[in-house]
């Protein structure tokens, strides 16, 4: 199985997401770069150029024509995929940290960064999708959550929008339900409808079912774990020997995907073995490690699985994405 | 007109006589090339002489070498006595089938180690448990004491 | 250690306080009950039952009456209620102390705690507690297994867990117990208890269900040591001990004598204190503290330590005053170790009792003995000496010259004596190394030297067997520790030349990494390992004497031939080795305490196969559980060998059955996580349909 190579950003990936369709690819970096990639042979779409910071999040609506990411510099954007244009600009105190697409492409969440007497905040807009005006955005949150207790790190939709859930950085997860007429806003500690601690320490990434009923989410204290939403509940248990930075589920193969590696600043000595730098393959429900695909240099930060499940890609620390389509033996030779 | 015979004549010896000279000097050369391509091959088959005699000697010591590794490598297997042939079957055997009796060799000494090392746990593993299932009662005895 | 103290254990104080105060307050003690005999017991438990609940209201299970009897089988006119809390024993004593039982007897009652600072005490109220757990819990019942298995204690993250090692399949946890220990963990040496740590102390825990056995209150005790037969333990503390106004008081407890001292010994049965140590000052400690403080004879009667330079001091057990009350003076004296008891030799103490009814035919054992040795000193040669002990009787010493420094190695069974001599040339410019050895088992114990040209940096005899394993080294790298460098080795087998008698070489091995050798604790097969290297985690199995039993006995006609290397294994990260008590299984380890890269445990055979591989975040320790000398005769050991064709055909069919019921076990354990995950997302579909329709989504 060959990995066709994206080599167009010059530093650490820190996300990558598949559209609807697994046509396109996008990545964000830290160079402040925003990609877009076919899928089927590599190419490079184009970029979205404009952010003045590290973008740490990106999402594609369900038609893939409108895209957002978070950055850094304070900003949300919103561009139109096809052009690459920036259609609205949010601005928060602090950097946008996460974001992501309602269900039905009419909002998106933002979760923006603690910092300098900030707290934590994840904010709710809903956007116009009239073709004509796309550019006239409301520039107030529909709703604003803000976490008095540890921060969120990683933010979803549930199923139908009825929810939004959060990874926090104490490892808990937590659930709010979100009326879309009437969105409440407010402290975490009142509007929180249910938690449980998953993890040991920071939750990396979460990511949704393809039916969004439940998640999986990858910690620092090197396991990811399957969690049910309603109710909250852990189900599964994967435990690695390395902190995880990402996890992804197959949407059709009993399969998760698993991703991290000890941080260069905590590797002792130079040894390669040290690191892991490889995707980890878990049976979903035997929690047994079934493969290993290695070819990072540094710390696997985000792994994406197609939406039909005939291939993975993943985004490392050494600056490279990897994108693999799956050899018709590789599941059934299990 | 004598005179001018006799010109003619002494004309015709000189002629004759340079020619002769000459025929002398071409076949004295034609000799000496002669003598030096003789020279040459007489010197070339020496050589080549030589040559061949101390390829010779190499095999002749090479085969010597061989035929000692030979007689070692099977003296070795025989006194390990893992393969049993006759002396005749020992003495025609070359060095091809001997390394191919030897990798058979290394083989089953692996699959010997393997099968000693397994009967040895198996017995230290029976022993203990034995021991164990022995000293139950005195266990219980010691209990009520 | 010093990480350590900056871990917050403030809530484990608290849980742990409340305990440690409750002691024993909720057990009274009935002075004044009518002296019965066994008949007359249950009548009397069920009158006082009936007393109890009039006047106090208390319902008390006779079960928690305990009445001690005397040798005449009457009873002593005490007895103990453990009653369910200490206000219940405070009721009890203020309703039923000064109760007229009839027109002859009146009670007078106590708190337990209380009695023990009781002026009027009688040894005897010892005794009934000491009865009490002997009848709580089997200590031994561990040995009891149907199959023989031996057990584990793990500990990870904050949990430590105690488990069966199977052969075919991971160890089965069956106790967890979640911050047991706020350290680390460790088995008394027969295997009776586990330790663990705390900050008020030690504790001990034992028995089927892992009951308490006894605390021993030594606040911030980090190192904890026991005699051979556990029947004491030393404990030190880096804080000096402090004795607070209105401490508990007792024989359990530190009084105002024992203040500024770090170490103390405690008889492990009873929980009593029976003398604490002083350390040097800090200043001195810093050159070389080591641990054990105290090395203990094999027979648990002495304890002793060395002053350096000066003297060896020994004290007697269980008084722990000094043998004749006073120590041996040795000029220079830098070491000493105590020579083991072979099975033999405690057999024949058991025998031979304390010597006034000894059994039939039994010998008076061997008086114990101990090994030192002193460097050169104001022209008098360095020596190694034999001293028997208590007689102070010098059996034997051995003069040896240009010493650099000495070991002193008992073979475990008490056969031999090495002292390994590091010498320098007369220039000082390489050093060498010698084995004196002394037979220890042989008249006038005859002394032979066997020489090695490079420095030694490991030695270790075979437990059973006179084989000896020796690391040497001539690299130029030897005692640099710097990243990137593994220092190469030689790795030495000598033996006693059955044909010559002697010891000598057997085998050497070149060009190894290795820096670390465990015997199996029967002998013959060995492991040697590259620990604390960040490159090479290799891991050898040997075994001396490959054909012992074909050969019935013969000698080998080439022993250097029936050393062979049978295993070679790797285990990144390792930083801990040990071999079961049975000398079969061999559990390696990387420890979290060490550094965090691959932490967990792996489980070998003695063939170096490796059976089972676990990484786990976090993971500290793996300790076998001891086991105590076997209750079987030689006799009966001897029969056993006979018959082992036989009980060996049972052992095969039996595992076989044990594997098939396994695979079966686990297919079924897969089937049932498949049903349950199929089930769990059949109902998460169905919501999730009845969910779109009620939003009108679909």
């Amino acid at each position: 199985m060959r990995p066709i190579l994206l080599s167009g950003h010059e530093r650490s990936l820190n996300q990558i997401k598949y559209n609807r369709e697994g046509d396109l690819l996008f990545s964000v970096s830290k160079d402040n770069v925003v990609c877009a990639w076919f899928s089927h042979n590599g190419e490079r779409l184009g970029t979205y150029e404009g952010h003045n910071g590290t973008v740490w999040s990106v999402d594609v609506d369900a038609t893939s024509t409108l895209l957002v990411t978070g950055s850094a510099d304070n900003t949300l954007r919103l561009w139109d995929v096809a052009s690459g244009q920036k259609l609205f600009e949010w601005e928060f105190p602090t950097a946008v940290k996460r974001v992501a697409w309602s269900e039905d492409s009419t909002q998106i969440l933002a979760v923006t960064e603690a910092r300098m007497g900030y707290r934590g905040a994840l904010r709710t807009f809903t956007i116009n999708r009239d073709p004509a005006s796309l550019t006239s955005q409301s520039k107030e949150p529909s709703r604003t959550i803000t976490f008095s207790g540890p921060k969120a790190t990683v933010a979803a939709w549930g199923s139908c929008d009825e929810y939004i859930v959060t990874g926090h950085e104490d490892g808990k997860v937590a659930l709010y339900y979100h009326d879309t007429k009437e969105p409440e806003t407010g402290i975490d500690a009142e509007l929180e409808e249910q938690s449980l601690a998953v993890h040991e320490g920071v939750i990396t990434d979460m990511q949704m079912s393809s039916d969004r009923s439940f998640v999986i989410t990858s910690g620092k204290d090197k396991t990811a774990k399957i969690v049910s939403l309603k109710p909250l509940q852990i189900m599964k248990y994967y435990t690695t020997e390395t902190p995880l930075n990402s996890a992804a589920i197959h949407p059709t193969k009993p399969y998760v995907i698993v991703g991290g590696g000890q941080e260069a600043m905590n590797v002792t000595t130079t040894s390669a073995r040290q690191g892991r730098f490889e995707a980890r393959f878990w049976h979903i429900v035997f929690e047994e490690e079934v493969a290993r695909i290695p070819g990072h240099f540094g710390p696997l930060n985000t792994i994406a699985i197609h939406p039909t499940g005939k291939g993975y890609a993943s985004g490392g620390e050494d600056g490279y994405v990897r994108m693999y389509w799956f050899d018709e033996s590789f599941f059934r030779s299990k | 007109s004598e005179h001018k015979a006799a010109l003619a004549r002494k004309l015709i010896l000189a002629r004759h006589k340079e020619l002769l000279q000459e025929r002398a000097r071409d076949e004295a050369k034609a000799e000496a090339e002669r003598a030096r391509l003789l020279a040459e091959s007489e010197q070339k088959r020496l050589a080549e002489e030589t040559r061949k005699k101390e390829q010779d000697r190499i095999r002749k010591e090479l085969d010597a070498v061989r035929a000692e590794e030979t007689r070692k490598m099977a003296q070795s297997l025989r006194e390990k006595g893992g393969i049993k042939l006759t002396e005749e079957e020992y003495a025609n055997l070359d060095t091809e089938k001997l390394v191919q009796l030897q990798v058979s060799q290394i083989e089953k000494e692996k699959k010997d180690l393997a099968e000693r090392l397994r009967v040895i746990f198996r017995r230290m593993d029976h022993l203990e448990r034995a021991y164990r299932r022995e000293e139950l009662p005195l266990l219980d005895k010691d209990y009520d004491r | 250690l010093e990480e350590e103290e900056e871990i917050d254990y403030t809530d484990i104080e608290e849980r742990y306080a409340v305990r440690f105060d409750e002691g024993l307050d909720h057990v009274i003690v009935i002075d004044g009950v009518p002296i019965v005999d066994d008949s007359k017991k249950e009548r009397l438990f069920d009158t006082l039952k009936k007393r109890f609940r009039t006047q106090t209201g208390l319902d008390v299970d006779v079960g928690n009456f305990h009445m001690p009897f005397g040798e005449d089988e009457k009873s002593k006119g005490f007895m103990f209620i453990e009653l369910d809390s200490a206000d219940d024993a405070a009721l009890a004593i203020k309703t039923m102390d000064g109760y007229p039982f009839d027109k002859k007897h009146r009670f007078a009652v106590n708190r337990f705690s209380d009695i023990e600072s009781l002026a009027n005490l009688s040894e005897e109220y010892v005794e009934p507690a000491e009865e009490e757990y002997v009848d709580k819990e089997h200590l031994r019942s561990w040995l009891l297994d149907p199959q023989g298995r031996d057990q584990l204690v793990m500990c990870r993250g904050d949990d430590v867990h105690v488990a069966w090692h199977n052969r075919h399949a991971p160890p089965q946890i069956f106790h967890t117990n979640n911050r047991w220990t706020e350290s680390y963990v460790q088995w008394t040496p027969l295997g009776t208890f586990l330790a663990t740590f705390h900050r008020q102390g030690i504790a001990l825990w034992g028995g089927n269900t892992w009951q308490r056995f006894m605390r021993y209150a030594h606040p911030g005790a980090r190192l904890v040591d026991f005699s051979p037969s556990e029947k004491y333990m030393v404990t030190w503390s880096h804080e000096p001990i402090v004795v607070p106004e209105n401490g508990p008081i007792g024989p359990q407890h530190f009084t105002a004598d024992d203040e500024g001292n770090r170490v103390a010994v405690w008889e492990v049965k009873t929980g009593h204190l029976l003398r604490t140590f002083p350390l040097p000052p800090d200043d001195e400690e810093k050159k070389g503290f080591s641990w054990p403080f105290l090395k203990w004879s094999g027979d648990d009667k002495y304890c002793a330590q060395v002053v350096p330079g000066k003297q060896i001091r020994v004290y007697e057990t269980p008084s722990m005053g000094l043998l004749e009350k006073k120590s041996i003076n040795i000029d220079g004296v830098v070491d000493f170790e105590w020579c083991p008891l072979s099975d033999a030799d405690k057999a024949a103490i058991e025998a031979w009792g304390d010597g006034t009814n000894p059994a039939k035919g039994a010998k008076k054992p061997r008086d114990n003995m101990l090994a030192f040795w002193v460097p050169e000193v104001a022209n008098q040669p360095a020596r190694a000496s034999v001293m028997q002990v208590p007689s102070r009787e010098i059996l034997r010493s051995k003069n040896l010259f240009n010493v650099s420094d000495c070991k002193l190695h008992w073979h475990p069974q008490g056969n031999y004596l090495c002292v390994k001599v590091d010498r320098h040339t007369k220039t000082k410019k390489s050093m060498f190394c010698n084995f004196e050895i002394f037979r220890m088992r042989e008249k006038d114990f005859p002394v032979e030297v066997v020489e090695l040209k490079d420095p030694v940096t490991a030695f270790a005899w075979e437990p059973y067997g006179s084989h000896f394993a020796v690391i040497s080294s001539n690299d130029p790298n030897l005692g640099i520790i710097a990243p990137g460098i593994t220092v190469k080795t030689q790795l030495n087998f000598f033996h006693l030349d059955p044909k010559k008698g002697d010891f000598r070489l057997l085998k050497v091995l070149d060009n190894k990494t290795c820096n670390t050798v465990f015997w199996s604790p029967k002998g013959r097969q060995v492991v040697v390992a590259t620990l604390g290297s960040s490159q090479k985690f290799d891991l050898e199995w040997y075994d001396v004497d490959l054909n012992a039993d074909l050969r019935q006995g013969v000698p080998a006609a080439d022993p250097a031939e029936e050393v062979r290397l049978i295993g070679q294994g790797e285990h990144y990260g390792i930083t801990d080795l040990e071999w079961d008590p049975s000398g079969r299984f061999v559990a390696t380890s990387a420890s979290a305490w060490r550094h965090s890269l691959e932490n967990g445990y792996a489980i070998w055979d003695l063939k170096g196969q490796e059976l089972q591989k676990q990484v786990q975040d976090r993971f500290k320790q793996i300790l076998w559980r001891p086991r105590p000398r076997t209750l079987l005769s030689k006799e009966a050991q001897k029969q056993v060998r006979r018959t082992i064709r036989e009980i060996g055909k049972q052992f095969e069919e039996e595992d076989l059955a044990e594997e098939s019921n396994l695979a079966l076990q686990n297919k079924e354990l897969y089937l049932r996580a498949l049903d349950e995950w199929k089930a769990w997302r059949a109902k998460t579909k169905a919501d999730l349909a009845e969910q779109r329709e009620a939003l009108g989504k679909e």
